[in-house]
């Protein structure tokens, strides 16, 4: 198994009374596109702020590249070889396009002059119009390409395609897939979008009220996470399923439907004891996944 | 590059501020002679505290060196030097319009960018304050008076060493707030406040609009250094009172 880049074990953030971090766990291998997927206000920016060193924990602990994201110098030295697009896309109103280009590249000793030539013309920027002046979308693909191209081995991007319309959004996912494919780098995003993550993610964590409910590799997930559908020839009985990975029961007519999260055949091993006319196995998507962990919760 | 863009966020407020404070002490010089003609025709029959103001203003203006620092150094050039101070403290720095995330997401410490930003601001509001005393015994000739440099420059000490109490504590406020507004109301509202109060304690000599007006070196011709040296710990103070507060905040 790949060495984890990104490392968060019980992470708890508290901002007045109100709980945005309830002891998060992540883990996300090197290489790897990960999805951080969960309903707004889950916690996935307060997480993400937490890595780049913007805000403190309270608790638990978050390490990138094996440093620890709450000491001052260490953030440094992570930020040095991170890219990070805030869910803002807050940049500098006052400086020009080809201003705030050469202002970050200074910052950064492997900065690809490159990757920002190929992507002022393929996001077709401006370089001698005001930030201020940009559209939101426009505004995205600036702050995107100032991520890309700091050389970085890991890109955080928080809600990237938030607020764009849908060619801007396939653009951007598509320049991020390509760049990923093209470089070595490891990419966690946070999203609400399922769909971005099944457009682009090999791994997902899915964060609900501060906390992971489901983590992994999203063949794995897609995998482990089934439903078993139980037909009867009468009324299906109240049956509960106690056997491990098994959730949520419902119960309709003469149907039997039985959340898995541990694959299906512990639930179907148990189902074929009741004495049903049909059992099937039906694989859930990610909408489905989601729902029903975020569901399960709370 | 950090430099380039703190020089961004505050050359406007740098540049009015310039241009307001040299007419300002240009006006000062210019508009002498009229004020030197007007001296005898002041009444000197008015009784009470308006007739002490208006005596004392007439003595005052019967000398260059008086005129200049009562209406340049004690009104008009402490004055903007302290709003001008507070507007230089409030710009830029880590509000979330102005890039926050951005910022906070390159490889260099909160520390860091404090200073350059307050180090940034320290310079333009030295630029203004001796700039602005210089004017005055550059242009003095042209009204056939003179100005010793050596008078500008200690007066421009002053103001400039008073008025990063001012910028000290502004850069102070915006580390408290994100609102960009709150910090410049506070630091406003503080020195009105501070304004008012210097009299009621009989205006101390180290009292920072003391130091900035530069009384005790136009009566003693001597520069007030307890006085400035209290308005540089307090500045430096509210400094560090930024910095540690910046380590420690959310964004």
């Amino acid at each position: 198994m790949a060495e984890s880049i990104v490392e968060v074990a019980g992470l708890h953030k508290a901002y007045g009374g109100v709980e945005a971090l309830r002891g998060l766990d992540l883990q996300v291998p090197a290489g790897a596109i990960c999805g951080l997927l969960g309903r707004n206000g889950a916690g996935k920016t307060t997480a993400l702020k937490i890595l780049l060193g913007a805000t403190r924990p309270d608790g638990g602990a978050a390490h990138v590249f094996g440093l620890s994201a709450a000491e001052p110098a260490a953030s440094v030295e992570i930020r040095r070889r991170t890219g990070f697009v805030s869910e803002e896309k807050d940049l500098y109103p006052v400086m020009t396009v080809a201003e705030i280009v050469r202002f970050t590249a200074a910052f950064f000793p492997l900065w690809r002059h490159d990757l920002q030539e190929r992507y002022l013309r393929r996001f077709d920027l401006p370089p001698e119009r005001k930030v201020r002046a940009l559209s939101r979308g426009m505004r995205t693909k600036l702050a995107l390409l100032l991520a890309l191209c700091r050389g970085a081995e890991l890109l955080v991007l928080d809600e990237p395609t938030s607020d764009l319309d849908p060619a801007s959004v396939e653009e951007v996912l598509q320049a991020l897939v390509s760049h990923v494919a093209s470089e070595e780098l490891t990419v966690l995003f946070s999203t609400h979008q399922i769909a971005d993550v099944e457009q682009i993610a090999d791994h997902v964590a899915i964060v609900d009220r501060g906390r992971t409910v489901v983590a992994g590799p999203l063949d794995d997930l897609r995998s482990s996470f089934c439903r078993v559908r139980i037909v009867f020839d009468g009324e299906a009985p109240a049956a509960t399923f106690d056997v491990p990975g098994a959730g949520r029961v419902r119960r309709e007519g003469r149907v039997l439907s039985v959340l898995s999260r541990d694959g299906a055949d512990p639930v179907v091993a148990q189902a074929r004891a009741l004495g049903p006319s049909s059992v099937e196995v039906l694989p859930l998507t990610l909408k489905e996944i989601f729902l029903e962990s975020v569901a399960g919760e709370g | 590059m950090l430099w380039y863009k703190s020089w961004l966020e505050t050359r406007w407020r740098f540049l009015v501020g310039l241009v307001l404070m040299a007419c300002s002490a240009a006006e000062v010089v210019l508009v002498y002679p009229k004020v030197r003609a007007l001296v005898p025709l002041v009444p000197s029959d008015v009784p009470g505290e308006l007739g002490r103001q208006i005596h004392e203003a007439a003595a005052l203006a019967g000398s260059y060196g008086g005129y200049v620092w009562s209406h340049g150094f004690r009104e008009n050039l402490s004055q903007l030097g302290t709003l001008f101070a507070v507007l230089l403290g409030t710009a830029g720095l880590l509000s979330r319009s102005a890039g926050a995330l951005f910022t906070l997401s390159l490889p260099v410490s909160r520390l860091r960018l404090l200073g350059v930003r307050f180090t940034t601001a320290v310079a333009e509001l030295f630029a203004l304050a001796f700039t602005s005393a210089l004017l005055i015994p550059l242009l003095s000739p042209a009204i056939g008076a003179r100005y010793g440099v050596g008078s500008a420059l200690a007066h421009g000490a002053c103001l400039f060493v008073a008025s990063s109490v001012f910028l000290s504590l502004a850069l102070f406020l915006t580390v408290l707030f994100d609102d960009p507004w709150k910090p410049l109301l506070g630091a406003i509202a503080a020195a009105i406040g501070l304004a008012l109060v210097d009299p009621l304690l009989g205006a101390p000599s180290w009292s920072v609009f003391a130091v900035m007006r530069g009384e005790t070196y136009f009566r003693a011709h001597r520069l007030p250094w307890g006085g400035l040296l209290l308005s540089a710990a307090v500045s430096a103070a509210l400094f560090f009172a930024a910095a540690a507060t910046l380590r420690r905040r959310d964004f």
